[in-house]
């Protein structure tokens, strides 16, 4: 085989698979010997049970060998955010808090892949508690962006998309709040997708802030993305916020003459680095020459969307944080003489400090005398960009951007300067207020730095928005895309 | 300071032990944050939010006893506990 | 109490609704269970766990409101209360602040009468709202240390918030009789306070009477037993008057309740800042509840007890005493009027079997006792009760036809309750059959007339004596081997006498 199978595609290994050329062991050994060769220089990887992945292969390729194949997924390795529970695995959300904390049981994202036959592969470093944009914020170790080892690669969904762009694993999982699996996508040259809020079940995904937050695929390539999100979207009683089996209908896909595409007024403006906004405006471009209409559409409110965000964001977290206290689970201080005072220690023992940053500003807008003039008219401020969007994609397809306004930044740049991290999200942040889907497609670079454009549909319009990428990726050599490392 | 910011009144909140620099840290981090969030004060907004899920019944739960854990798991997990219950240092008592 | 001061309270009910699984979550719950044998993930609240409301939690709260004519909206919604301590599992309890499952409603109250014989006057309490939250843990402490157990956490709640309507401990009380038979007898909740499946929050202030503005409050929490809530009543107005009387002014504050010493005291703050910060839980959506529930909820809705009350004493002509108990116990009220069916010309006989001596088989063979103010339901079992109502009906006629005499009757009675035969089988097998011929009977009581051995009697009872017949009757019933007809006796006797 010319290329090594570390560079293959998930849907690659899949048909190799199938014609019995490779062996989802031959395929977990080359992967475990890629590892070994690199995750510390990468710190993509919190933790690799060896041991377990090879027997998880061994038992995809018997069941090949008896007819009994699960799923175009199964013998595929996926790595699996430090977010997300995996039954007798950590899930320290890279933070010193849950730092010992083994999970009891699996998330469903979880059970549907052991389902579907793939391979559980790893735990992914991340921002602790999902709270960052660079992964700067893990408590546990750093990670480093493949195409440049000097510089972050996004978050907090870091390890997900370093594991992608350095070959370490073909298909992995992130979880999005704010732009956190489509950041990281951009920044390594991978393609993330966030899902329409509601479609992937958050059983079993560790809450950041609730109203918020999905698991989404990671890949190297569009159509990996997809394959990937199918296994991952079904129904799940156990989330009462996961659509049932009645609302799943995906909306219909639009032809290349017809495809409508809205572009924000201004959005290539300030701001936004001159090769980012170039690379973008290429994609434009390429768009229009396949025949497609390209509209302005105006989204004025989408100047509240960073504060809208931050608030509604932090508050829900403030909430979904207060859980963790030492008592029935994670870190606990000692010496404590009060069981308050020992709540209090191990919270400020095993928080970092963004971590706390956004635990005492969501307190603060839910507290009294506070929580009008902040949390309530950021739920008002969110039903205004709701529908602007929702009225803007009845009149286009989809809505595309950049997906960051620069590239990576270097490590310890902007840690300093909270507000500054905060900006980063500005485009990808309106999909999660509005509930969207939204996916960040690799489009070129900047110097030698990844750059991806970002398309938001209509909610169920996944299909839709993977058509349009694979457009793009299909007349492009931007897909599967590794830096030599 | 931004109007109203009291960091103490906020750590004790949410149970949280600051030294002097992270109150100082923080509160001026904060006070940034929130200026930046005036845009929000004077945006024209409409009157109620309807951002909030519906749901029919169809999506409660029947009444069926589900898997426990079972108290050895639990107190596996616990930091520190003592016959099947979870340990805590001693509640001081209500009755003054 | 003088006649100057006027009490006002306001009552929180927390009620443990009758459930197999936790309204949050799916693990069981239930008495008497080894510690955190009933915890799942989601119980615990470790990461990644979401709440699942459990419908027949939301229709047992949604048949509470119908019972109390409260007001079903078309949607609810639960909220998270946020505070920290080691019994709350998430350290934010899930309840529901502005969209509660019930709203308004009303119950009716009895107080006690001049005699226990005499119906009290009746009023309305007014229900401000009830809504469906979840129970937390338990904590108790040993030694240096204090210990959780995480079995009661997630349990259904159903906090039903009075109007502040009551006025007085005896109110109280008869307000949470009522509420608890209304909420057994509909199935939504046990009550059985001794589990803790009823705790009440009682909310006082006193104010002058006339005054129409409400005095400063303060509300004594984890009330456990009704006597419990009356003492408390008490002891709290009497401090609240002194404290006025001596110039002092009421501070709002939460108090708990010492009742093995029957005093309240301070609460210390459990959290320093009182600030919940509520805001709407975003892991459940907002329920909408539709009519089609409701109007299937609406037909199990059992006849209101004082509506049963006032039937059997209309239209049954039941006296007040035994109404009343029968209508406490929803089974026993069916089972009897099953008999009045087999009966119907003496219902108020019937009666005096059921609410007397049926009940109190019943209970001694369950171990319950009657008439204490913790039990106010007294909790029988007429399962294995073995006298069908129809055979009770059965004897009950034969008093009345006058086969046997009440005497008799009540050794029919103990016979068919440990035997479950018919009263006729019985009297038969016994030969128990009253003597009822006027002919022999009227010989013998001439007979013991004539004998020198009663004479002194008769000369008390011409005197003027009535108790001095009854003499008469001992040699007469030995005479007729205890079956001659006391009722014919009687008039014999007098007749024979003069």
């Amino acid at each position: 085989m010319a290329e090594e199978i570390y560079q293959l595609s998930a849907t690659e290994i899949s048909s190799r698979l199938a014609a019995g050329k490779l062996t989802s062991r031959a395929v977990v050994e080359a992967l475990i010997a890629r590892y070994h060769q690199l995750n510390k220089k990468i710190g993509a990887f919190t933790s690799l049970d060896e041991k377990d992945v090879l027997a998880q292969a061994d038992a995809s390729d018997a069941r090949r060998k008896t007819g009994k194949v699960l799923s175009p997924l199964d013998g595929i390795p996926v790595a699996i955010k430090e977010n997300i529970a995996v039954k007798g695995q950590p899930l320290t959300c890279s933070s010193k808090m849950l730092a010992n904390l083994v999970s009891p049981y699996d998330a469903h994202v979880v059970e549907a892949l052991k389902s579907a036959g793939a391979i559980i592969y790893g735990r992914l470093n991340m921002d602790e508690f999902a709270m960052g944009s660079s992964t700067e914020n893990s408590a546990i170790q750093k990670t480093f962006n493949p195409w440049d080892l000097a510089r972050i690669p996004g978050g907090s969904s870091g390890g997900s998309a370093a594991s992608l762009a350095s070959g370490l694993v073909p298909l992995a999982l992130g979880s999005d709040t704010g732009g956190s699996i489509r950041q990281p996508a951009s920044h390594c040259g991978i393609v993330g997708m966030k899902p329409t809020y509601g479609l992937v079940s958050r059983f079993g995904l560790v809450a950041f802030a609730s109203s918020l937050d999905q698991i989404g695929p990671m890949a190297r390539t569009v159509a990996d993305c997809e394959l990937l999100l199918k296994v991952l979207a079904t129904p799940d009683a156990r989330d009462m916020t996961c659509f049932d089996s009645t609302q799943r209908s995906q909306l219909p896909v639009a032809t290349e003459k017809s495809l409508r595409i809205g572009i924000p007024k201004g959005v290539l403006g300030k701001g936004v680095g001159a090769e980012v906004a170039a690379a973008t405006q290429a994609a434009i471009d390429f768009y229009k020459s396949k025949g497609a209409t390209i509209i302005e559409v105006d989204l004025p409110s989408s100047e509240l969307a960073v504060p809208t965000y931050y608030v509604v964001a932090t508050a829900e977290a403030s909430s979904n944080l207060a859980r963790y206290d030492g008592v029935r689970y994670g870190h606990r201080s000692s010496n404590a003489k009060t069981p308050i005072e020992m709540m209090t220690n191990s919270r400020s023992e095993g928080f970092g400090p963004e971590v706390k940053r956004r635990i005492l500003l969501g307190t603060f807008v839910l507290s009294a005398g506070y929580a009008d003039a902040y949390y309530v008219r950021a739920l008002r401020a969110r039903s205004k960009i709701r529908a602007e969007h929702l009225a803007a994609l009845e009149k286009v397809d989809m809505i595309l951007s950049p997906t960051v306004p620069t590239p990576a930044f270097k490590v310890g740049e902007k840690v300093s300067d909270p507000l500054q991290l905060y900006l980063e999200d500005i485009f990808t942040i309106p999909a999660n207020l509005a509930g969207l889907p939204a996916l960040s497609v690799p489009c070129g670079k900047s110097g030698h730095l990844p750059v991806g454009f970002h398309l938001v549909g209509a909610p169920l319009s996944e299909s839709k928005l993977f058509a349009a990428a694979q457009l793009f990726e299909s007349a492009h050599s931007f897909a599967n895309q590794q830096p030599t490392l | 300071m931004a109007k109203g910011l009291d960091i103490d009144h906020l750590a004790k909140l949410a149970r949280l032990n600051l030294t002097a620099d992270e109150k100082v840290l923080y509160s001026n981090q904060l006070t940034q944050v929130l200026t930046y969030f005036e845009t929000l004060a004077k945006a024209d907004l409409p009157a109620v939010s309807d951002v909030a899920m519906v749901v029919s019944e169809k999506a409660l739960r029947s009444d069926e006893p589900g898997m426990s854990l079972g108290s050895d798991a639990v107190t596996k997990i616990a930091p520190a506990s003592h016959d099947g219950q979870i340990s805590v240092p001693r509640v001081v008592d209500d009755e003054s | 109490m003088s006649n100057e001061w006027e009490i006002v309270i306001g009552l929180e009910v927390h009620v443990q609704l009758h459930t197999r699984s936790k309204v949050f979550a799916s693990s069981s719950w239930g008495f008497g269970k080894e510690p955190n044998e009933q915890v799942d993930p989601v119980v615990l609240g470790l990461p990644g766990t979401l709440p699942v409301v459990n419908r027949e939690a939301v229709e047992k709260a949604i048949l509470f409101g119908l019972v109390v004519d409260a007001e079903i909206p078309e949607q609810c919604a639960w909220d998270r209360k946020n505070y920290f301590y080691p019994d709350n599992p998430k350290n934010y309890q899930l309840t529901q602040k502005d969209f509660p499952v019930t709203m308004g409603g009303k119950v009716e109250i009895e107080l006690p009468g001049a005699a226990r014989n005499i119906m009290g006057e009746h009023k309305w309490i007014r229900i401000h709202h009830a809504h469906l939250e979840e129970d937390v843990g338990k904590l108790s402490h040993s030694g240096s240390g204090s210990l959780v157990d995480y079995n009661r956490a997630g349990v259904p709640l159903l906090e039903i918030v009075t109007e502040p309507d009551l006025r007085s401990s005896a109110e109280a009380a008869a307000f949470l009789n009522a509420l608890v038979v209304k909420l057994t007898q509909a199935g939504v909740a046990d009550c059985d306070m001794e589990k803790g499946q009823l705790r009440c929050d009682a909310n006082v202030s006193v104010r002058r009477m006339g005054d129409i503005q409400l005095g400063t409050r303060t509300e004594t929490k984890n009330l456990n037993s009704i006597s419990g809530v009356r003492d408390c009543i008490i002891y709290e107005s009497k401090r609240q008057i002194a404290q006025i009387e001596a110039g002092n002014k009421i501070t709002q504050e939460t108090r708990g309740w010492n009742a093995e010493m029957s005093r309240g005291y301070v609460l210390r703050d459990k959290e320093d800042a009182h600030d919940y910060r509520y805001f709407p839980d975003p892991d459940i959506p907002t329920l909408k509840i539709s009519r089609e529930t409701v109007n299937r909820l609406q037909k199990l809705v059992p006849e209101a007890p004082f509506d049963r009350q006032r039937r059997y004493i209309e239209k049954l002509n039941l006296p007040y005493t035994a109404a009343s108990v029968l209508i406490a116990d929803k089974a026993l009220a069916d089972w009897f009027e099953t008999a009045v069916a087999a009966h119907p010309t003496n219902a108020a006989g019937i009666a005096n079997w059921a609410a007397n001596d049926l009940l109190r088989e019943l209970s001694a063979q369950s171990g319950a006792e009657i008439g204490s103010d913790e039990t106010p339901a007294v909790k029988i079992s007429l399962d294995s009760c073995l006298i069908k109502p129809a055979q009770l009906a059965g004897l009950v006629k034969l008093t009345d036809e006058g086969v046997i005499s009440k005497q008799q009757a009540k050794e029919v009675f103990t016979e068919m309750f440990k035997t479950g035969k018919d009263a006729l089988a019985i009297v038969e097998a016994k030969g128990l059959r009253q003597n009822s011929d006027t002919g022999e009977l009227e010989k013998i009581v001439a007979e013991v007339i004539a004998d020198p051995a009663v004479a002194k009697s008769i000369a008390e009872y011409r005197a003027g004596n009535e108790k001095a017949i009854n003499a008469l009757k001992g040699p007469i019933m030995k005479r007729t081997q205890g079956k001659a007809n006391p009722v014919m006796i009687d008039q014999l006797l007098r007749k024979l006498l003069g």
